[in-house]
């Protein structure tokens, strides 16, 4: 399992030292889709070739996503000088918008590469070789020299644009330097991780270390930080919980946010919020009680009968659960070669198996049916109160604010 | 008298009245079946060229008009092209998985719990068994004399005809395949139940058992420590199949990784061409 996971991570981490930086800069521009547009147009580019009738992995296909790319950001660069007559934003998303329809009417006139271009668009971390990740360092680590070398006009241009305009930069060439260094990171990384994962590592490490200092420096720092222990965090969870491991790392990404978000919060937000919230599982209570509600407890709402009902019905799943997947297991090394059966055996083996998970699934049916018992009885006696109590400390919340507002 | 002499012109005016059947069907293989049993008195397209993914296709509006005109469209049932639901057509429509004996049709439940092919009324795949060739035919022949009664005898004697053609080919790939009656193989995708079974492939796994999820860090360490343990020999992947998966696969296992076609313009060179990937 090491071995498997220790290139894909290598990768995952180089992948967070460019997004970080770029990351910064893209959000002090306001352009936070750019990639996910940069990536589209490659992929047209990628198409384009394949009506040219080049394979989707060759070295044409490569350059065309390349050639595509560099043409958008020198597009995006041009979109900046006109902002007074179109937001740059709005030339962003028509780029993707367009991109994408134009790769479709590609893609019907070559249909064969329709699969590869969304595995591009998807990626797959796990199956990355180590030629790729020294290929990729290598890369990054030449942009990354060459962006520290002209460190000062670029970060002006981004970070200080006014001051970039008094010193009489010239903003179109280190626009065009900034977005097509980006196109060509952005066609190599999606390659790998997809658009998802890499989205996240451009914004969310970024985002997060925004909240929490305004010096460029320590924002790096704090970015790189936090990409690397999202992806350690990310990796471990997906081999830990058995879950895919780009979609696993962007959730990962998400809950970092949330806690970000909570931690720079202040109590009475967070007062106001829980109180919402609450408001609102009352609410749902009320008006819906065949909607799941995984937090109420239901034992405290079922007769003795039902309870024990649900006791037995609880521990007969548990027991069936354990042998199904006893036999299932044993029905995987039957097919794997393992264990030897005769076919005969083996299809009783299946019968029972389709028959036992039946009658597994009917007393799931049962606790289902306990629950939603408990739900209606809880509907008016736990679901009138909530709603009342967490409506009205909302109201006292919100009129602190106010009250301290106008003072 | 002037009665016997109205049949006779009826009868000799038939074949130049009849026109075309046009038919449509939703893949190139029951194009090539169709085409097979209807032969000149049928007009067919398919929807999709065998490159198409079968499950998500955009119709163009010359194919939607194709589509309202059909007297007859064929498809492969099931749940197999969920976009025609929404389509309208004046025709008859005939769900070629009629007649067929499926595989995988346990309920939908177990299906999910076992994180099979995500099909719910079966697997979908059946025309890969050149044998569901005789079913699929004979329900062509029944719908397109249904439409055109005259013509029930073409449409048996051309069905006659390609099966007789079909029936050496069969015993060809089969004695091309024999090597590897009963080899293990992994596929990347559950889509080569009925050919396995008819060539006798043992499919012990597929790696993406859950169409378009990446199999997690833990399913593919198992899934190669399997594959070393049982000495499985063979990758067989679609032509859509997430290359590096493959490569992947075939690196940490030594297996031959084999890029079958599900779908062709002409159904018997589709088996063709598989056998020969397979037996190269």
């Amino acid at each position: 399992m090491i071995e498997l996971l220790a290139w894909p991570l290598v990768a995952a981490l180089v992948l967070t030292g460019m997004h970080a930086w770029l990351g910064l800069h893209v959000l002090a521009r306001g352009v936070v889709f750019v990639d996910l547009a940069l990536a589209q147009v490659a992929a047209l580019g990628i198409m384009v070739a394949l009506l040219y009738g080049f394979p989707v992995q060759s070295d044409a296909a490569y350059w065309h996503a390349l050639a595509f790319a560099i043409a958008g950001a020198v597009l995006f660069a041009a979109a900046r000088a006109a902002e007074a007559s179109i937001n740059q934003e709005a030339v962003i998303g028509i780029v993707y918008a367009v991109s994408a329809a134009l790769g479709v009417l590609a893609l019907d006139r070559a249909p064969q590469g329709a699969e590869h271009i969304k595995q591009l668009l998807i990626g797959s971390l796990l199956t990355v070789t180590p030629g790729e990740v020294v290929e990729l360092a290598l890369l990054y680590g030449f942009i990354g020299l060459a962006h520290w070398l002209v460190r000062r006009p670029l970060v002006e241009v981004s970070f200080h644009p006014l001051l970039a305009g008094a010193r009489r930069r010239s903003i179109f060439f280190w626009d065009v330097v900034f977005y097509g260094s980006f196109a060509l990171v952005v066609t190599s990384s999606v390659r790998i991780a997809g658009v998802l994962l890499v989205f996240s590592y451009l914004i969310v490490p970024a985002a997060i270390a925004g909240l929490f200092s305004p010096s460029l420096a320590t924002r790096l720092a704090l970015a790189w930080a936090l990409g690397a222990a999202v992806t350690v965090a990310g990796f471990l969870a997906s081999w830990g919980w058995d879950l895919p491991t780009g979609p696993a790392i962007v959730a990962v990404f998400g809950m970092a946010t949330a806690l970000a978000v909570i931690a720079r919060a202040s109590l009475r937000t967070l007062a106001m919020w829980g109180c919402g919230i609450a408001a609102l599982a009352g609410l749902l209570l009320v008006a819906a009680p065949q909607v799941e509600q995984p937090w109420l407890p239901e034992a405290m709402f079922l007769s003795g009968d039902e309870l024990e009902m649900r006791a037995e019905t609880l521990q007969s799943v548990d027991a069936a659960s354990t042998e199904l997947a006893r036999l299932r297991e044993l029905e995987q090394d039957v097919r794997w070669g393992r264990e030897t059966m005769t076919d005969e055996k083996q299809e009783r083996l299946r019968q029972y198996l389709a028959g036992r998970s039946e009658i597994l699934a009917g007393e799931r049916l049962v606790l289902k049916a306990l629950s939603e018992a408990a739900r209606e009885r809880q509907r008016y006696i736990v679901g009138l109160p909530l709603l009342a109590l967490a409506s009205a400390a909302l109201g006292l919340l919100f009129s602190a604010r106010a009250r301290s507002g106008r003072r | 008298m002037r009665f016997a002499f109205l049949l006779a012109l009826a009868v000799w005016a038939a074949p130049g009245q009849a026109s075309l059947l046009e038919v449509v069907t939703t893949s190139a293989d029951l194009r090539s079946l169709v085409a097979a049993v209807g032969g000149d008195r049928v007009k067919v397209e398919s929807l999709a060229l065998p490159e198409h993914d079968p499950h998500a296709i955009e119709l163009k509006p010359a194919q939607l008009a194709a589509l309202r005109r059909a007297a007859l469209v064929v498809r492969v049932g099931l749940d197999h092209e969920p976009w025609l639901a929404r389509l309208k057509t004046d025709g008859m429509v005939l769900d070629a998985s009629r007649g067929v004996h499926l595989l995988q049709t346990q309920t939908p439940r177990l299906r999910v719990e076992r994180k099979a092919h995500s099909h719910a009324f079966g697997n979908t795949h059946y025309w890969l068994d050149p044998r569901n060739a005789w079913p699929i035919t004979a329900s062509i022949v029944e719908a397109l004399s249904r439409l055109a009664p005259a013509e029930r005898a073409v449409f048996e004697m051309n069905r006659a005809r390609f099966l007789q053609r079909l029936e050496p080919k069969i015993a060809e790939w089969t004695q091309r395949l024999a090597p590897l009656r009963g080899a293990k193989a992994v596929v990347i995708h559950d889509s080569w139940a009925y050919f396995a079974e008819r060539f006798g492939l043992a499919i012990v796994a597929a790696a993406e058992s859950t169409p378009g999820v990446p199999p997690s860090p833990a399913e593919l360490s198992k899934l190669f420590a399997r594959m070393r343990e049982a000495g499985v020999k063979l990758v067989i992947a679609d032509p859509h199949s997430n290359p590096a998966l493959v490569r992947q696969i075939a690196e940490k296992t030594g297996a031959r990784p084999v890029t079958l076609l599900p779908s062709g313009l002409d159904y018997i060179a589709l088996f063709d061409e598989n056998a020969t990937r397979l037996s190269r």
